[in-house]
């Protein structure tokens, strides 16, 4: 790359970084513009970086491994804090595995559960549903605390034929994929979910294959689908 | 990226390409050759995994997981049993557990040689993928002597293994570690500190620690971010609480924290930190015991669920077990390491360069098999 160049693109950059993206459109030369683009976007990582890096030698997420909280009723504990500050949330009584949820409040407790500086789950360890007979499917959280070190497990059950529970991809962005899968196999509608699709199997695909019910669909796309299940225990 | 200029351009990869790692299809939204969007597509490789699960016995179950992560079956197999010895509050023989640590480390070892082969592979470096590959063959010589499997092992049964160790196994064990410490060396002058892989790589996809949580991203990556986390420390299981080891991070030592270089060369460290682990294992290693003697006749867990997590060579592999009380689960939900790890893919690609894509994805070390189950 001569001087010049490097000065024009160094220039571009900057007025790039300061939100003129035209002048950079306007280069008639291919190679020069995509040159400068990728140059804008290194700037644009490296300034990212910087502030949410540099200074994170104190802020790298130190997790303590002595600073360990009796689990076992911890669940209970988060389900009292719960009913007080969302009154009306609980859907059973409390126990010492999981907190059972309405899924009406369901997106503004996940919002607390993550902001609240004393619970602060920042990571959404696993999620997926669950079929479990009398005309309901649940939604089961395993929520996990880097800071803390600590765990819950929330469940929010839904009738079958009207299963519809808030999204929570914003908060957690795994949630998304989670989310999805779920939809894929059992059925249970995320709303405000801004990618709601099928995961793993393809779009036009007929029913929900983890319920307890399901039927596989006899054709797809006109190719017969076997059926073995004899021989199986 | 602001303002396109008629240039958008949409790019499929895979699914039928050597970098997708498998049968993975990404669909790459270009501008010029900047990525402005990536979508990848799973699940060709489904296989039902979960409702397969929901038609067998508990032990039926381990053949399947062995064919989650093809390149990591010891760790699968070892997760899995974990899981349902946990809802079962089953104790195993002190030797079980040594045997089982042995394995998923040398498994962590062969796992990460291939991964680590495979990239340089993937960004035009072919030498050391053939080192790579010749010494995680002397780990699969050792796996075949012990249960006749190079790949696919259904070795861990819950209680148990399947086959004591072989006569000689030990000794084996240690010529092999003695052989292949000093090839970690080799292996850094070949690739890790070579000019043009830290071209390619340091400075690449980085991925602050924040944005890895928030996607659940685990084991090497997270830890590349700068993350001290590693299950085998933060929540032993198994025997994992009676070695000395480090939890290695990444520290950006080529470029910026949690680039692509940082997520190579903590697998590199961590290669160190198993042998580190295997040589007190195996001086350890009880000479009696019988590794049969605690498998149940019938494998009834009380009816409730667990979560349980263990680390594998590519991060937190969790399984959520529903059992109702009889001899078949009501549902196994594995969580896939590598299925949060792709997920975060098109967060970290979004205003690279095309050819950086497939630095990015081979180094966050993805299988197929695990993703789509």
């Amino acid at each position: 790359m001569s001087v010049d160049q490097e000065k024009l693109i160094a220039e571009l950059v900057e007025k790039g970084l300061s939100g003129d993206m035209d002048s950079i459109n306007a280069i008639e030369d291919r190679v020069l513009r995509s040159k400068a683009k990728s140059a804008l976007a290194k700037a644009k990582r490296a300034a990212k970086v910087a502030t949410k890096i540099v200074p994170s030698e104190k802020k790298t997420l130190e997790v303590s491994i002595d600073d360990k909280q009796p689990s076992d009723n911890l669940n209970q504990k988060i389900g009292h804090m719960i009913d007080k500050k969302f009154p009306g949330s609980l859907d059973s009584e409390l126990n010492d595995t999981h907190i059972q949820l309405k899924p009406d409040q369901w997106f503004d407790i996940a919002q607390w559960l993550k902001s609240e500086p004393s619970l602060h789950f920042d990571s959404l360890q696993c999620h997926t549903g669950m079929d479990v007979g009398d005309e309901k499917l649940e939604a089961r959280y395993n929520f996990h605390s880097m800071t803390h070190d600590h765990y819950i497990e929330i469940r929010i059950a839904v009738p079958r034929d009207n299963a519809h529970i808030p999204s929570i991809e914003q908060i957690w962005r795994i949630g998304d994929w989670f989310e999805r899968e779920t939809y894929d196999m059992f059925g249970i509608f995320f709303d405000g979910h801004r990618d709601h699709r099928r995961m793993l199997l393809p779009e036009d695909w007929e029913g929900y294959p983890l319920r307890k019910d399901y039927e596989v669909q006899e054709t797809y796309h006109g190719i017969a689908i076997p059926k073995v299940k004899e021989g199986w225990e | 990226m602001g303002v396109v200029h008629g240039e958008q351009m949409v790019l499929n990869i895979g699914p039928q390409h050597p970098s997708t790692h498998g049968v993975l299809r990404l669909k790459v939204k270009t501008d010029g050759e900047i990525i402005s969007e990536i979508t990848p597509v799973i699940g060709y490789l489904h296989r039902c995994f979960e409702k397969h699960c929901e038609n067998m016995t508990y032990d039926q179950v381990i053949p399947y997981t062995d064919r989650c992560d093809y390149l990591a079956a010891m760790a699968n197999n070892f997760g899995y049993v974990v899981a349902v010895e946990e809802l079962m509050e089953l104790k195993v023989p002190e030797k079980v557990d040594y045997i089982r640590v042995i394995m998923a480390e040398f498994q962590r070892i062969a796992s990460h040689l291939l991964a680590l082969g495979v990239y340089g592979l993937d960004i035009g470096a072919f030498t050391p993928f053939l080192f790579m590959l010749r010494d995680r063959e002397r780990i699969l010589d050792m796996f075949e002597m012990t249960c006749g499997a190079r790949l696919l092992y259904n070795y861990m049964w819950v209680g148990g293994v399947s086959h004591d160790l072989p006569k000689g196994f030990v000794e084996t064990a240690f010529q092999f570690l003695d052989y292949f410490e000093p090839q970690i060396e080799e292996y850094n002058n070949l690739l890790t500190y070579n000019k043009i892989f830290i071209e390619r790589t340091a400075d690449i996809g980085v991925l602050p620690p924040e944005v890895a949580i928030s996607y659940g991203v685990s084991g090497p990556n997270l830890r590349a971010s700068g993350v001290k986390w590693d299950l085998r420390k933060n929540a032993p299981y198994s025997i994992y609480d009676k070695f000395d080891f480090d939890v290695c991070i990444g520290d950006g030592g080529q470029g910026s924290l949690g680039d692509c270089w940082d997520r190579y060369y903590v697998r590199m460290l961590e290669v160190k930190e198993s042998v580190k682990i295997l040589r007190q294992a195996l001086a350890q290693i009880p000479k009696d015991g019988d590794v049969h003697q605690a498998i149940p006749k019938k494998i009834r867990p009380p009816k409730g669920s667990i979560y349980s997590r263990t680390e594998t060579p590519r991060g937190d592999l969790g399984f959520y077990i529903e059992s109702d009380g009889s001899p078949i689960p009501t549902r196994v939900k594995m969580r896939s390491p590598a299925f949060t790890a792709l997920a975060v893919l098109g967060e970290l690609s979004e205003g690279w360069m095309m050819s950086d894509v497939i630095s990015i994805l081979g180094s966050l070390d993805i299988v197929l098999g695990e993703i789509d189950r």
